[in-house]
């Protein structure tokens, strides 16, 4: 069999394959930034099984498909219930309400996709290739997080997004189109903060170690964790409800709520729990930040003084 | 690529003491044992680390401070085994070269050329883990060699192949090397292996640059002439030349009862040798000039046992 380096004649002399083979190279050279991009892209392929074996694509799937589900559901109810805006008002959620119903997709998601593109490459040892490209750490810890929060959009945004066009279509969304579009920028808005939060989160565990399933099994545990403890501590023992605010797994979704103007989720068992005071927005914003920042830094640290070669 | 004075401590290790070198094109090697700061020192060289003191430049500029622009022009072929068991070579060789600027459609033809080049066209859609270990190792070649670097940088570029796979991965050194043209370092602690590929060489020792400079020149380094006579009456006459010789200044010694060995100082030694020789009637069976191989250089240099 021929390969590069071989040319091939045609029997007659008149045509000719002409393959040089390995040559040097002359053309451009695309900067950093491209380099970047192409890191994002391929662990984004990745994450989602992507270029694999289908056993690969399992779980990264099928968390989106969670995801999408009960938006297609309302949607077949509002398009299968006569006289649906009248009747159905008040019972499908808005696209604000709608992360309720795949809090468990997106934790759960996150936990599998940060591990995914952080883990393997010091397992394999392949961080030290990629370091000896124009990469540095931090550009390539920013190709990361890139990977992983455009990952994470596809059950931030694109849920509520296909609810808010559904329920638009069957006349049960905004009234007016500068109505519709201010919602779509709190659908980008929430899903963005959302991304960010748990990106940031789930990927700070994989910075700890090399193990897929540690670090997928630390960021649950982190996440439904934190939950718990805080709800024992505010509604068992009646402790001081802004400790709430340190509940990973509620703290992305508050402020989601405060971004769509809605009101916070219930603090404790005054006043009915349902009407219970939520958290104060500032508290909310705060903490989130927080959050995000100490995150960050906690993966930048680690991947900065990872070592690659002694 | 120079260093002047270059030191790099590791928590309590020291890796490289007040290195300093120069290396020019063609192929270098960089030997040492193992521990002597070779891995440390290909690092600084990828602006991986910052050293604690001393400069090192590559292309003219601080690796540490233009690392994007010096590694652009780098490829590195780590020692351990670091590629994805679940990716085809293909893809993980196409990858490599975006991250090093070649745009998508290029990186796919010069990741096919690069395996092919090294001898894996055949099987590069296979993953890597499916891969034998020599196979791995050409991969890693190819992902290094796919962007066409101007100095490719080769950590122990052997490990773990046996000696069939060896001489097959000196010999792709060798054509990267020679044919197409990159100016190459190898890192090894094997002498024999160095010894093939290089054209000029850095020893480390301890973290130590002990020698470095061209093969031609380090074999020259303290040139000797070796004298094989024939017994003289029964006598064995290697004793006794030599004392005549260190009487008029020379150094010589006695290798054995008829042979002779005489550093080469000064030209004028090949004429002390000749009348020594003439005066005292001895017969030649032998008269040749030798030069240092690699090895004596490293036990001269280091001051201990040679790598493997």
């Amino acid at each position: 069999m021929t390969g590069p380096g071989d040319d091939v004649v045609a029997a007659d002399g008149r045509a000719q394959i002409f393959e040089p083979g390995y040559r040097p190279y002359h053309g451009i050279r695309l900067g950093v930034s491209h380099s970047v991009w192409a890191l994002a892209r391929h662990t984004a392929e990745r994450i989602m099984g992507l270029k694999r074996p289908a056993r690969y694509k399992v779980l990264p799937f099928a968390a989106v498909a969670i995801a999408y589900l009960p938006a297609i559901a309302f949607i077949g109810i509002v398009a299968l219930v006569p006289d649906s805006p009248r009747r159905l008002s008040g019972f499908i959620p808005g696209p604000g309400h709608y992360y309720a119903f795949i809090t468990a997709a997106i934790i759960l998601f996150a936990a599998l996709a940060a591990p995914e593109a952080l883990c393997p490459d010091k397992r394999s040892r392949l961080l030290g290739i990629y370091l000896s490209s124009p990469l540095n750490r931090s550009t390539y810890l920013l190709s990361k997080a890139i990977a992983v929060v455009g990952v994470l959009l596809l059950v931030t945004v694109g849920p509520p997004l296909l609810l808010l066009v559904g329920l638009a279509l069957q006349n049960l969304g905004p009234q007016g189109f500068g109505a519709f579009m201010g919602t779509v920028a709190q659908v980008f808005g929430a899903g963005g903060a959302l991304s960010l939060m748990f990106g940031a989160v789930s990927l700070a565990i994989p910075s700890l170690t090399d193990r897929r399933a540690f670090a997928s099994a630390g960021s649950l545990l982190l996440m439904l964790g934190s939950g718990a403890i805080t709800s024992v501590i505010v509604f068992g023992l009646g402790g001081p409800k802004d400790v709430l605010a340190l509940s990973i797994n509620r703290l992305p979704f508050e402020l989601a709520l405060r971004i769509f103007t809605l009101r916070g989720l219930p603090t404790g068992p005054q006043n009915g729990f349902v009407n219970s005071a939520p958290l104060s927005t500032g508290v909310v914003v705060g903490a989130s930040v927080a959050l995000t920042l100490v995150a960050a830094a906690v993966t930048w640290w680690r991947v900065v003084g990872t070592e690659v070669t002694r | 690529m120079t260093g002047l004075d270059v030191t790099k401590v590791w928590s309590t290790t020291q890796a490289l003491s007040g290195a300093t070198f120069a290396i020019g094109g063609g192929v270098t090697g960089l030997l040492g044992a193992n521990g002597a700061g070779k891995t440390t020192l290909l690092g600084l060289i990828l602006g991986l680390h910052r050293p604690d003191s001393g400069t090192i430049t590559v292309f003219g500029q601080d690796p540490w401070l233009a690392g994007a622009e010096v590694r652009s022009r780098l490829g590195y072929a780590p020692e351990h085994d670091a590629l994805p068991p679940d990716v085809a070579a293909h893809d993980v060789v196409r990858h490599l070269a975006e991250l090093h600027g070649l745009p998508r459609r290029e990186a796919t033809s010069r990741a096919s050329d690069a395996l092919w080049e090294v001898g894996l066209g055949e099987e590069r859609f296979r993953p890597v883990g499916t891969m034998s270990t020599g196979q791995r190792q050409r991969v890693k070649l190819a992902q290094a060699i796919v962007h066409d670097p101007e100095l490719l940088l080769l950590d122990e570029p052997t490990n773990g192949l046996d000696p069939s796979q060896r001489e097959d991965m000196l010999g792709l050194i060798e054509h990267v090397g020679v044919d197409l043209g990159m100016h190459v370092i190898v890192s090894s602690h094997l002498l024999d292996e160095v010894e093939r590929v290089s054209a000029s060489v850095v020893i480390l020792e301890s973290g130590r640059v002990v020698a470095d400079g061209s093969m031609a020149e380090l074999s020259n380094i303290d040139p000797e002439l070796v004298v094989e006579l024939d017994r003289l009456n029964e006598v064995d006459p290697a004793p006794a030349l030599a004392s005549t010789l260190q009487r008029a200044g020379l150094v010589a010694a006695a290798d054995g009862p008829r042979r002779l060995v005489v550093a080469l100082g000064a030209p004028s030694v090949y004429d002390a040798v000749r009348n020594a020789l003439a005066d005292g009637g001895y017969s030649i069976r032998k008269l040749e000039r030798r030069t240092a191989s690699l090895e004596d250089v490293y036990l001269a240099s280091a001051g201990t046992g040679p790598p493997e």
